[in-house]
């Protein structure tokens, strides 16, 4: 990985931490498995295919007490406001990096952005995002606390949401990175964690789970969730 | 390889759009730069701003601070923005060339 990609994901992240909103964060996306490095410890564990786009989901929006003006706080590292699709999502970007923010999507939901009027920002409301942030761990990041989903969690989620990814070749990253993570718990003597979590999932979900990992070739992974 | 070229058209998708956003920030902001000239010992504020491939200097008599600092701040962003842009787009030729490339192996 580029050691000045990493160094901007450092400096915006310890932003935030000093403007009080890291705490109210969960780190998704595929840049946590990054940070999942430091919790397998010497387990064997490779960092699975990553972009650009560090995901934040804000679980509770209305406990970010905060007002921050996050465009402003990282304007002079070079971050522009760009929005994606036609609903106008919001996201920072830059060349090395592009930030985005998540709500959990309550109710019927809606295909509207969610106003974060405190951040100055918008975020997209995603289905089962709750999931991710129900069971969280923190990694010990540069002398910050980053809070990251559970590694069983993260790769339920990843398996969950598979079939609702657009592109197949989305579907195979994903797909991937889920494995990697699975197969590192396993490794690590975790894997009761992984069975307790994915029981605790609907039992629609747990089909859905199964399915995808109907073809995986590693054994021990497919043989948690038996 | 399909993941990666997968990947690498959603990168290219996104420094298109970064390109774009990078482009209208530069237009944002106020064209020209201050300077201060001296003419017979008296110190006198212009804005020089290219127009039509020619350097104009615009009087501005005494600006306040807050302009001199609004100057100040868009020759910083505009050489920040520059940089990044001409960054942005060295990754869309990459990228491009590489999604042109033929698989081999």
């Amino acid at each position: 990985m580029e050691k000045s990609q990493y160094r901007l994901c450092i400096e915006v992240l310890h932003r935030l931490d000093k403007a009080g909103i890291l705490k109210n964060v969960v780190l998704v996306g595929s840049w946590c498995t990054l940070f999942y490095r430091e919790f397998f410890g010497k387990a064997d564990y490779s960092v699975a295919l990553k972009t650009r786009d560090v995901d934040l989901l804000i679980p509770r929006p209305s406990a970010i007490k905060a007002n921050v003006d996050v465009a402003e706080l990282l304007k002079d590292l070079g971050f522009v406001v760009g929005f994606t699709g036609s609903k106008g999502y919001i996201r920072l970007e830059h060349p090395r990096l592009i930030i985005e923010f998540l709500v959990p999507e309550k109710g019927r939901g809606s295909d509207k952005p969610y106003p974060l009027p405190q951040l100055g920002l918008n975020a997209q409301a995603l289905r089962f995002m709750d999931f991710l942030g129900q069971n969280t761990v923190t990694a010990d990041i540069e002398g910050m606390m980053i809070t990251l989903p559970h590694p069983a969690n993260f790769a339920l989620h990843k398996l969950l949401v598979l079939s609702k990814r657009a592109g197949q070749e989305k579907q195979m990253k994903d797909k991937d990175a889920a494995v990697r993570v699975l197969s590192a718990l396993v490794d690590s003597g975790q894997r009761d964690i992984v069975r307790d979590v994915f029981k605790d999932m609907p039992r629609r979900w747990q089909s859905k789970v199964r399915k995808q990992l109907a073809d995986v070739v590693e054994k021990k992974v497919q043989e948690i969730l038996l | 390889m399909r993941v990666i070229k997968g990947v690498l058209r959603e990168e290219l998708a996104n420094s298109l759009a970064m390109a774009r956003d990078y482009e209208r920030e530069l237009r944002k902001l106020p064209k020209g730069s201050l300077v201060k000239k001296t003419i017979k010992g008296h110190k006198y504020c212009y804005l020089v701003i290219r127009e039509n491939g020619r350097v104009r200097f615009i009087y501005k008599g005494k600006p306040s601070i807050a302009e001199t600092e609004r100057y100040r701040q868009a020759k910083r962003y505009r050489a920040k923005y520059r940089k990044l842009l001409s960054q942005t787009r060295k990754q869309i030729k990459f990228l491009r060339s590489t999604l042109r490339g033929k698989e081999s192996v």
